[in-house]
């Protein structure tokens, strides 16, 4: 069991493994600058250094926790927009427009009405992350709400479900495919949402997160933090992909025979 | 009960007809005028060639389409689905995948208003049982075959208690024992629980065998055949009058091609 999920993930490692190493010898070509181009040691060092010197674990959880509170309120708008979609033609209509509209707006180009409106502070930076991830979101599950298959709809009413009640007990599992779709898209935007606001922000108002934690590091010309800190960030879009969405898929529509 | 009591009328179709929107208007409508008046606890099979409307039919009972005329249970003009008229479906993926077997048959039960979960878990283990299924409980769907996942819909179904089960070609993909025990256990459950049976299927045979109405449908929703069965329960091909009645249907049967 372990064994062959060792051999399933080797490529991948084996890929790391020759980055790092391809890394260290360009280093060692020296044909840029070591401010440019710090060695892995470095990078690697101020990693720990990171955590264990500059705070960068508060920053992160500070990033995390600002990022859960508009994705849970981003998806909870979304799911209950895309329900009352599925309830009247009208709302439909009106919500698929505003979805396919406000998805085309990147959420920096919002920063200065939103500063306008809730000033440089977290509500600001909630405000993004809700818009990063509610259109998306909105997206999928109206899309996977309109590809149910139309026999689970009608098994739902033939037992005298209707109204929200079917959407609750009908559309929303039947299209749980999508939704998770449509949360991995909305986690991933929001999550670079985040980020961009917390850099333009830096310490301004709001606390320290990550973005503001990367541009006091540029302000100290450490490269290796700057590095150091662009894998933390992958990290954490690993753990988040294989610690929490994998086992969603896994506990859910993958037990339940809906994707392979 | 008495004779009066079963010759009531219960559900009323009235000069319906139905035309897909998808079809072409210079076609011919799949049911042109149809009426069918179904008395309570009748077990009515339906017979007839395949693409007939004998599917279409059913989903207008079911208020699952649109089409002209009217439709009454119990003397009311119906137009929303409702669990008096429970559907099992042709197709295999009725089920919900979500739902273990269990769940399947348990949770529809709180519609008919048992609050009890452990008087759902009954209930709905009681009929599992019934169609040999109990051992697959924890299941998901997807880890039936399809025959299983028919015999769940079917005790879903039943658990129920409707006043009026739709079911369409149920045992289609049975083999022949199964069938047989499923048939047996159907037959029950319909005189115990005093229900109305409409039922399709392409299998003179078991027409005969459970109806005692049958029907035979033609191209274009024309009723061929609508009789009272006259051999007496249960039926077996070893009946007197059993082939006659065979060779008629297979008559109308061959004429409807
Ligand atoms: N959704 C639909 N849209 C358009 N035409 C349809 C639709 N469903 C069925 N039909 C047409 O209606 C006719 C009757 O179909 P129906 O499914 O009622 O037949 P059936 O008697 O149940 O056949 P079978 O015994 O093969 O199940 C067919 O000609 C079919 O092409
Ligand atoms: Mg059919």
């Amino acid at each position: 069991m372990m064994a062959e999920k060792l051999k399933k993930i080797l490529p991948q490692i084996v890929f790391v493994g020759i980055v790092i190493i391809a890394w260290q010898v360009l280093y060692r070509l020296q044909i840029w600058p070591e401010l440019l181009f710090p060695s892995v040691g470095s990078i690697g060092r101020s990693f720990v250094d990171g955590f264990t010197q500059n705070n960068f674990g508060g920053a992160i959880l500070y990033s995390l926790e600002l990022l859960a509170r508009g994705l849970l309120l981003g998806i909870a708008l979304s799911l209950v927009l895309s329900s009352l979609a599925m309830v009247s033609k009208s709302i439909y209509a009106v919500y698929n427009m505003l979805v396919s509209v406000f998805d085309l707006i990147p959420g920096v180009a919002l920063f200065p009405v939103a500063i306008l409106w809730f000033g440089t502070g977290e509500s600001t930076i909630i405000f993004i992350v809700v818009h990063s991830v509610i259109w998306p979101m909105s997206r999928n599950v109206i899309d996977g709400f309109s590809s149910i298959p139309k026999i689970y709809i009608e098994a739902g009413e033939n037992i005298g479900l209707s109204g929200l009640n079917l959407v609750r007990s009908v559309y929303l599992p039947a299209a749980f495919p999508h939704i998770i779709s449509g949360l991995k898209v909305g986690w991933a935007r929001a999550w670079r949402g985040l980020m961009s606001a917390e850099m333009v922000f830096g310490a301004t108002g709001a606390g320290a997160g990550i973005g503001f934690y990367i541009q006091y590091r540029r302000s100290f010309m450490d490269s290796a933090g700057l590095y150091a800190s662009l894998i933390a960030i992958i990290l954490i879009g690993v753990v988040v992909e294989y610690g929490v969405f994998r086992v969603i898929e896994n506990r859910t529509i993958r037990k339940w025979g809906m994707v392979r | 009960m008495t004779t009066d009591d079963q010759k009531r009328p219960l559900l009323e179709v009235r000069h319906i007809s139905k035309h897909y929107d998808n079809q072409l208007t210079t076609d011919a409508p799949i049911i042109g005028d149809l009426s069918l008046v179904v008395n309570d606890q009748d077990f009515l099979c339906i017979l007839g060639p395949s693409g007939c409307g004998k599917t279409t039919l059913l989903r207008c009972i079911a208020s699952f389409e649109n089409y002209q005329g009217e439709i009454l249970v119990d003397g009311q003009v119906v137009s929303k689905p409702g669990s008096d008229r429970i559907v099992v479906f042709q197709d295999f993926n009725q089920l919900f995948p979500w739902k273990t077997v269990a769940r399947n048959v348990q949770d529809p039960l709180k519609r008919r208003g048992i609050k009890d979960k452990q008087e759902r878990e009954r209930i709905a283990d009681t009929y599992l049982e019934k169609v040999g299924l109990l051992d697959y409980r924890d299941y998901y769907p997807h880890q039936l075959s399809g025959g299983m996942k028919q015999r769940v819909a079917i005790a879903k179904a039943l658990a129920l208690h409707p006043r009026i089960v739709l079911m369409d070609e149920p045992f289609a993909s049975l083999d022949a024992m199964t069938r047989k025990s499923i048939q047996a256990e159907l037959l029950q459950i319909k005189e115990k629980e005093e229900m109305t049976v409409i039922f399709i299927t392409h299998n003179i045979q078991e027409a005969i065998m459970l109806g005692n109405r049958i029907m035979v449908m033609g191209r274009g929703g024309n009723v061929l055949e609508d009789m009272e069965n006259p051999l007496p329960k249960p039926a077996t091909p070893a009946c007197e009058g059993f082939s006659a009645l065979w060779d008629h249907f297979t008559q109308l049967l061959d004429q409807s091609q």
